[in-house]
C-alpha cells in the first residue's frame, strides 16, 4: 500500500560527510534498493488506533514503481470491496456501497487514508527522494540493538514536499531502515515510523511491521502488518486501470 | 431664581447669535442621533443576516465544540435540551442539527464539504435557506435521500437538480461511510461560502452516514431580536449549571460580525468627535463674544458683592439654556429623521456587491431609534456644550472689578 | 465709632512705570457725614474710593469700615463684605439691562437671601417713598440717563449699608438731573443716616457737601466742612 512511497520516503540521497564508511547518498540509494523493488505484491492488515475507537481493515495490493498503486480493502465486511488506484498523481477511489467512483482531488492530499495516520499523499506520493531531498550522516546510534546510520534529509527549494525535515535511522549491516521522523516546516515532530520484524520475503529481509504513530493527534497510530510480500513479480498492466477499480467483487 | 432668570433674558438679549447657536447644537445632535440610527439599522440587519443564515441568536453544543470541533462531540442530556430549549424567553424558534465534514463527488468532480443535517420544518423557524432556494425544493421529511445544495457547488461539481452524488465522510466509529444522495434542492445565499461548500440533509440521512445514531451536534436558537441574547443566554446557562455544554451568543460563534460592528462604530465615534469639536469651536466663540460683551456688567455685580463663583453659575446658565433649547431641538429633529428613515428605508441596491460582501442579502437599510441613543446623544451634547462654556465662565469670575468696571 | 478709618494708606500702580497713586493717606469719616473728594483727575479720588471700597487693595496702610478692618482681610472674604457693607453708585451704566427697575433693586437682596415676598415689598416701599412706583416695571433702556441713576442710588441704599460710594454720579447728567439727582442723596442721607462718600469734580455736587476733601498728586491737600 503504502510501501512504495513510503520507499521514496526512505531514500535520501547526501553528499559524504565522513572518509571512512559510504556516504550519506550512498547509503539512501542503498536503503531505497534494500525496501524497493520493481514491482510488490502482497496482503497485509493495517490497525488504527485512536482514543475513541479502534478499526483493522484487510487489504491486498499491487505496486508498479515508480507511479502505479493499487489497493483493495479486502475486509471487513462493511470495507470490503473498497479500492484506491493510483496512475501518476490521479488518485481514484471506489466506494462499494454506492457503486461509484470518485476522484480524490490534490486539496485532499494531506487528508488521512482510510482514516489511517498514512495520507493519501503518502500513497501518492511521486515526489522521488534522492532528487527532493538533501542528505547528510550525522553520526550513529542504536535502535532495538541494530546499529544504524543517522540520516538527516532536508528538502531541496520549490521540491514538492510537506516535510520541514526527515530523519532516517538506517541498518549499517544491510541499510534497511528501522526508524523514520517526519518534521514540519517549524522544525516540530508530527510523526514516526518504526520498522520492526524484519523477515525474509523472498530472496530478502524486509520488516513486516510498519507502525506510524502520530505526535500531532496524541494516542493515534496505525501499525501495517504485511502477512505475504513478493518482490519484482512482472504484475499485469490491467490491474492499474479504472476497469479493475470497477470491477464488483 | 432670579439667576435663572437672568440667564434666560440674557440668552435672548443677543438673540441671533444665540439662535444660531441653538440651530448649531440641534444640527449637530440630530446628525448624531440620525447617524446612530442608520449605523444600528445597518449593524442590526448585519447581524440578522447572519443570524438567519445559519448561526442563530445563540449555539448549544458540547464543552468545548467551537474550539475544537469533532463528530463524536455531540451534545449531552439530549432529552434534557430538547425539553429546556422550548422554555427559553424571547424564543422564535430553534433547530438541533448534525454537523459533519465529507467529501462531495459526481463523475466530474470532488470537493470537500460541510454536511449539516437538519429537520426541515425546524431549520425554517431558525433560518431562511428554505427562502433561498432557487431551483427544486427546500428539503422534507417524505423525500428519500434529499441534498440541498448551493449554486456554486451545483457548478463546480457538476450536478444539477435530481443528479445523483456521492457523499463520503468519515463516521464516528473511525470507518468510511459513502453514500448517494439525490439534489432536491439548490440555493443561493448570497454568501460565497454557503454556495460553495454547503450540503443540507435531512438529519436522519445525516446521522446515518456519520454513524451518529441519535446524537445531534448543535442546538441553534432564533431569539425576537439580537437584544434578548443576554437574557435567554443567562437562563439556559442557569439551568443547565453542571452539564458538559457550551452556551454560545452569535459574537462569539462570528466575533468576525461583532468586530466589524465595532470597528465601524469607532469609526462613527470619531466622525461625532470631530463635529462636536467644531461645534464646540462655534459655542465656545458664542459664550466668550458675550462675556467678553459684559465685562463691566459683570464688573458691577462684582462690586455688588456677587462672588466669582455666582459668576460663574450665571454664565454656565445662560449655556445650560443653550445646551437644553438645542437637545430639545435637535432631539426633535433627529427623532424626526430617522424615524421617517425607518419608515420609507435606505435603499442600498446601488451598493449591492459591497452589500453582499459584508453578509448583507437585502437591499433595503431600515434605520432604529432607541431611546437609549437618544439619551446618551442628548447627554453628550449638554456635557460638550457646559464644558466648553466652563472656560469664558472661569475667565469672567476671575475679572477684577476694579478694572472691569472701567472696561468700555 | 467712626463709620472710615484710613490709616497710613499708599496705592502705587505698575504699568509702564510706576504711578504713585495714593501716598499715605489718613482720614476718618463720621456715620451719617456726607463727604465729596474732590480734585484733579489723577488726584487719587477714584483710588480713593476703590480702597475704601473694598474692591481694591492698598500696599499699605489699614483701612476699617464700622469697625472691621477689611484690609487684613482674605481677599475671598471681599465681595461678602461688600455685598453687606457698601453699595456703589458708578458714573454709568449701574443697572443690569435683562432686570426690571424692581428687579434690580431686589439683586442686592436676592444676593443676601432676602426672601421674595420681603424683598419685593421693600423695594416697592421705597420706590413710592420717592415717587418712582410708575417705573417699576420699566427695563434700564426704556429710562432717562437721570432717572437709571437715581435708581441705581435706590439700590445702593436698599439694603441699609454702613457706606455707600459714588465715583463721579452726575458726570453724565445734565444740570436738572443732577440736581434731582443730589436731592434724593441728600435726602436719603438725612433721613436714614447712611454715609455718603463720592468723588466729583462737579462744582454743584460739591457745593451739596457738607465735608469737602480736597485731593491732589495723591495726597489730602485739604479736608474742609462746609455749611450747606
Amino acid at each position: 500500500m503504502v510501501l512504495a512511497p513510503a520507499l521514496f520516503l526512505l531514500f535520501p540521497f547526501a553528499a559524504p560527510v565522513r572518509a571512512a564508511g559510504p556516504d550519506a547518498l550512498t547509503i539512501a540509494r542503498k536503503c531505497d534498493a534494500a525496501l524497493k523493488g520493481k514491482t510488490q505484491h502482497g496482503t497485509a492488515s493495517m490497525t488504527v488506533q485512536t482514543p475513541e475507537w479502534q478499526r483493522t481493515l484487510q487489504m491486498t495490493f499491487w505496486y508498479d514503481y515508480p507511479d502505479k498503486t493499487f489497493i483493495r480493502i479486502t475486509g471487513p465486511a462493511k470495507d470490503a470491496g473498497t479500492g484506491t488506484l493510483r496512475l501518476g498523481s490521479n488518485m481514484w477511489t471506489w466506494l462499494p456501497s454506492v457503486e461509484r467512483v470518485i476522484k480524490v482531488p490534490p486539496s485532499l492530499m494531506l487528508q488521512a487514508w482510510m482514516g489511517s495516520d498514512f495520507t493519501n499523499d503518502d500513497l501518492a506520493k511521486e515526489s522521488s527522494l534522492p532528487t527532493d531531498y538533501t542528505h547528510q550522516v550525522e553520526g550513529e546510534t542504536t535502535e532495538d540493538g541494530d546499529v544504524c546510520y543517522r540520516l538527516v534529509a532536508t528538502p531541496k527549494p520549490n521540491a514538492p514536499v510537506v516535510w520541514g525535515k526527515l530523519v532516517l535511522l538506517i541498518r549499517k549491516t544491510d541499510f534497511l531502515p528501522r526508524r523514520e521522523e517526519f518534521y514540519d516546516d517549524r522544525g516540530a515532530l508530527q510523526k514516526t515510523l518504526y520498522l520492526d520484524r524484519i523477515r525474509k520475503a523472498g530472496s530478502r529481509d524486509y520488516p513486516m511491521r510498519w507502525r506510524m504513530v502520530s505526535h500531532s493527534k496524541p494516542g493515534h497510530e496505525t501499525t501495517l502488518s504485511f502477512s505475504s510480500l513478493e518482490f519484482d513479480k512482472p504484475l499485469p498492466a490491467s490491474v492499474f486501470t479504472r476497469q479493475n477499480l470497477e470491477r464488483h467483487f | 431664581m432670579l439667576f435663572w432668570q437672568m440667564a434666560w433674558r440674557n440668552v435672548w438679549r443677543y438673540r441671533r447669535r444665540s439662535v444660531l447657536t441653538v440651530l448649531t447644537i440641534a444640527l449637530g445632535l440630530s446628525f448624531d442621533i440620525l447617524m446612530r440610527g442608520i449605523g444600528d439599522g445597518f449593524h442590526e440587519q448585519m447581524v440578522d443576516n447572519s443570524v438567519r443564515a445559519g448561526i442563530g441568536h445563540i449555539e448549544i453544543h458540547r464543552s468545548g465544540y467551537q474550539r475544537d470541533p469533532a463528530l463524536l462531540k455531540t451534545l449531552p442530556d439530549l432529552p434534557l435540551l430538547e425539553r429546556l430549549v422550548p422554555r427559553t424567553p424571547h424564543l422564535r424558534g430553534y433547530s438541533f442539527r448534525v454537523l459533519g465534514d465529507g467529501l462531495a463527488s459526481t463523475a466530474e468532480n470532488s470537493t470537500g464539504v460541510r454536511i449539516i443535517g437538519i429537520v426541515p420544518g425546524a431549520e425554517r423557524s431558525v433560518t431562511t435557506i428554505d427562502r433561498a432556494v432557487i431551483a427544486g425544493e427546500f428539503l422534507d421529511d417524505r423525500m428519500s435521500r434529499p441534498a440541498l445544495i448551493g449554486e456554486r457547488l451545483s457548478q463546480s461539481l457538476g450536478a444539477q437538480l435530481n443528479d445523483k452524488i456521492v457523499l463520503m465522510v468519515q463516521a464516528a466509529d473511525g470507518s468510511m461511510g459513502a453514500q448517494l444522495f439525490r439534489v432536491a434542492g439548490i440555493f443561493r445565499s448570497g454568501s460565497p461560502d454557503l454556495d460553495r461548500s454547503v450540503v443540507y440533509l435531512l438529519r436522519r440521512d445525516a446521522q446515518a452516514l456519520l454513524s451518529l445514531g441519535d446524537g445531534v451536534s448543535e442546538a441553534a436558537l432564533l431569539l425576537d431580536s439580537s437584544q434578548m441574547v443576554d437574557d435567554a443566554r443567562r437562563f439556559l446557562t442557569g439551568r443547565l449549571a453542571g452539564a458538559p455544554v457550551e452556551v454560545l451568543p452569535w459574537y462569539v460563534v462570528q466575533p468576525f460580525l461583532r468586530q466589524f460592528i465595532e470597528l465601524d462604530d469607532d469609526f462613527f465615534y470619531i466622525i461625532v468627535l470631530i463635529l462636536f469639536i467644531v461645534i464646540s469651536v462655534g459655542i465656545l466663540n458664542t459664550v466668550m463674544m458675550s462675556v467678553f460683551e459684559r465685562v463691566r456688567e459683570f464688573g458691577v455685580m462684582m462690586a455688588l458683592g456677587t462672588r466669582p463663583r455666582q459668576v460663574v453659575r450665571l454664565v454656565m446658565q445662560e449655556s445650560a439654556v443653550l445646551a437644553l433649547l438645542g437637545a430639545v431641538l435637535g432631539a426633535g429633529l433627529g427623532s424626526a429623521s430617522t424615524m421617517l428613515f425607518a419608515y420609507t428605508g435606505i435603499d442600498l441596491s446601488g451598493y449591492s456587491a459591497g452589500a453582499s460582501a459584508l453578509g448583507l442579502t437585502t437591499t433595503v437599510s431600515y434605520p432604529e431609534l432607541t431611546a437609549r441613543n437618544l439619551i446618551s446623544s442628548d447627554l453628550s451634547v449638554v456635557l460638550v456644550v457646559l464644558l466648553v462654556a466652563l472656560y469664558p465662565a472661569v475667565k469672567a469670575a476671575g475679572l477684577r472689578p476694579v478694572e472691569a468696571i472701567r472696561h468700555v | 465709632m467712626a463709620q472710615i478709618e484710613v490709616v497710613g494708606v499708599s496705592k502705587t500702580y505698575r504699568n509702564h512705570v510706576a504711578v504713585h497713586a495714593l501716598t499715605d493717606v489718613n482720614l476718618t469719616i463720621a456715620k451719617g457725614e456726607l463727604v465729596a473728594a474732590v480734585g484733579p483727575s489723577g488726584s487719587g479720588k477714584t483710588t480713593l474710593l476703590n480702597l475704601i471700597g473694598a474692591i481694591d487693595r492698598p500696599d499699605s496702610g489699614v483701612i476699617r469700615i464700622a469697625g472691621l478692618e477689611i484690609t487684613s482681610a482674605p481677599a475671598g472674604q471681599l465681595a461678602d463684605f461688600r455685598l453687606q457693607h457698601l453699595g456703589f453708585v458708578f458714573q454709568s451704566f449701574n443697572l443690569f439691562p435683562v432686570l426690571s427697575v424692581l428687579e434690580n433693586l431686589e439683586f442686592v437682596p436676592a444676593l443676601r437671601g432676602t426672601p421674595k415676598r420681603e424683598r419685593v415689598q421693600r423695594a416697592e416701599r421705597l420706590l413710592a417713598d420717592v415717587g418712582m412706583t410708575d417705573l417699576r416695571d420699566k427695563r434700564p433702556d426704556e429710562l432717562s440717563g437721570g432717572q437709571q441713576q437715581r435708581v441705581a442710588v435706590l439700590r445702593a441704599i436698599l439694603s441699609e449699608p454702613d457706606v455707600v460710594l459714588a465715583d463721579e454720579p452726575t458726570a453724565n447728567l445734565d444740570s436738572e438731573n443732577a440736581a434731582l439727582l443730589l436731592d434724593m442723596m441728600e435726602r436719603l442721607n438725612r433721613e436714614r443716616a447712611i454715609t455718603f462718600l463720592f468723588s466729583t469734580h462737579d462744582p454743584a455736587v460739591m457745593s451739596r457737601a457738607r465735608r469737602l476733601i480736597r485731593l491732589r498728586d495723591g495726597r489730602i491737600m485739604g479736608d474742609e466742612a462746609r455749611e450747606s
